[in-house]
């Protein structure tokens, strides 16, 4: 690792761990889509479902790419290395959970508004003709698992290597596994004859999904503009950001204290002369030392 | 809370497996209830008489005789979709421009064309029918009784 490229050793292990989730993700979502679209007939609902599965692959291919443009040495043309790579990523993230919530509200709502009842009707099987509804919503079942267990194995892992597309992507799997629940509620509707049950329920989830997407959203723009580096699940200002401004503040006293986030890393400035002894990372941010990338002391 | 919930959720439907699906704007139960299903036969169809005794046999089953209504042309997907009629007996293709406004069923009495764009013989129901459309397309699939 040098000081503007590579991955620090005290997270390469949970960065590589972080990876391999998301190839089982590709794997796992991708089987997910083929199963969804050999069963989807003439559904809207269940076109919709099949669509907002092939977008929410998009943050798990967006990580990976960020990591290996992470891991590339600074060179002359990009002297600062890719680390705002993630940044991008974390943009791209965010914006393709709001497009899936959006897809998903204008979706639901023109069914709403048009009042279009859905077909679901039978399907030939060795010689048998069963309702299609059936193997639709033993899909769906499928297609909740992966995305359940996923989720929840990278939150702890976008934690701890501070990721924010990792994150954003364990809030895509959460889309997933809900709009997948709430797919089976509305199959089973279009079953009792409530028409409008795919449609509502959809609505339902997708309203959370765009909530979930413009904060993202928000974190997104805020770390490209250089603002103090936001936590991993909202607006605020990050706890170790909050924790390094205040042991500036009690070193040198109150001197201005600029910090910004390029991908997982800050860089800090602080407004004094440089001191006769620099204070080491470890000094800094305590267990969370990789994450101070660079510190520059600036004379008015 | 969540898991009961869940179990209430799974009961209701292994409950309700026997039952579905059931129609969005009840056409099943209105036949049963009035013993008259309402069918058009379009125009240009000399060979609609198997797809007739298929629908006749599901009013049979439902207690019901068939009503042949006359409605011409583009009346009769109007006179469908606004459930006027429950079936149309007429020749449609694969890729018919109805596709989305109504439920064809498979082709009756032949296998499916190669060409998408080649008109069968095919029975079409109301969209959201859901429990007809099951019980016509079973019909369908087993062929002239």
């Amino acid at each position: 690792m040098s000081l503007h490229s590579g991955i620090p050793d005290a997270i390469a292990a949970d960065v590589r761990h972080g990876e391999r989730l998301e190839w089982w993700t590709l794997l796992w979502i991708g089987s997910v889509v083929v199963v969804m679209a050999l069963v989807m007939g003439a559904s809207q609902a269940m076109k919709s479902a099949v669509i907002e599965d092939v977008l929410s692959l998009i943050p798990a291919i967006v990580f990976l790419l960020s990591v290996h443009w992470e891991r590339k040495r600074a060179n002359n043309r990009f002297p600062f290395g890719y680390r705002r790579a993630n940044s991008l990523a974390f943009l791209v993230a965010a914006t393709a959970l709001l497009a899936v919530g959006g897809f998903l509200v204008y979706e639901s709502v023109t069914t709403l508004v048009r009042q279009e009842h859905p077909t679901v009707g039978g399907i030939t099987l060795f010689g048998h003709t069963l309702w299609l509804g059936w193997l639709m919503i033993a899909a769906l079942v499928y297609s909740i698992i992966p995305p359940l267990i996923l989720g929840r194995i990278k939150q702890p892992v976008a934690k701890r290597i501070n990721d924010k597309v990792l994150h954003t992507d364990a809030l895509m799997q959460k889309a997933d596994w809900q709009t997948g629940l709430a797919a089976v509620a509305g199959i089973t509707g279009i079953g009792l004859g409530w028409w409008w049950a795919d449609a509502s329920a959809a609505l339902f989830i997708a309203l959370s999904i765009i909530k979930d997407a413009v904060g993202a959203l928000r974190q997104a723009v805020a770390e490209l503009l250089d603002g103090t580096p936001r936590a991993l699940d909202s607006n605020a200002i990050a706890e170790d950001a909050e924790r390094l401004i205040a042991v500036f503040k009690a070193r040198f006293g109150e001197v201005d204290v600029r910090l910004r986030e390029t991908g997982r890393y800050i860089a800090a400035e602080v407004d004094c002369a440089p001191p006769a002894v620099i204070p080491s990372v470890t000094e800094l941010m305590g267990d969370n030392a990789w994450r101070l990338a660079s510190l520059s002391f600036r004379l008015q | 809370m969540r898991y009961r919930f869940a179990l209430s959720f799974a009961a209701l439907l292994l409950a309700a497996c026997d039952s579905l699906p059931r129609d969005a704007a009840g056409t099943t139960e209105r036949i049963e209830r009035t013993h008259a299903m309402r069918v058009t036969v379009l125009p240009g169809t000399p060979d609609a008489q198997p797809a007739l005794a298929l629908v006749g046999a599901y009013a049979r089953d439902h207690g019901a005789h068939l009503r042949l209504m006359a409605i011409h042309g583009e009346h009769a997907h109007k006179a469908l979709e606004d459930g006027e009629v429950d079936a149309l007996i007429g020749h449609f293709a694969k890729a018919s421009p109805w596709q989305a406004d109504i439920a064809l069923s498979k082709p009756v009495a032949r296998g499916e064309p190669d060409d998408k764009e080649h008109p069968v013989l095919r029975i079409a129901r109301r969209n959201g029918e859901n429990a007809l459309i099951l019980a016509t397309d079973q019909l369908v699939a087993e062929g002239p009784r």
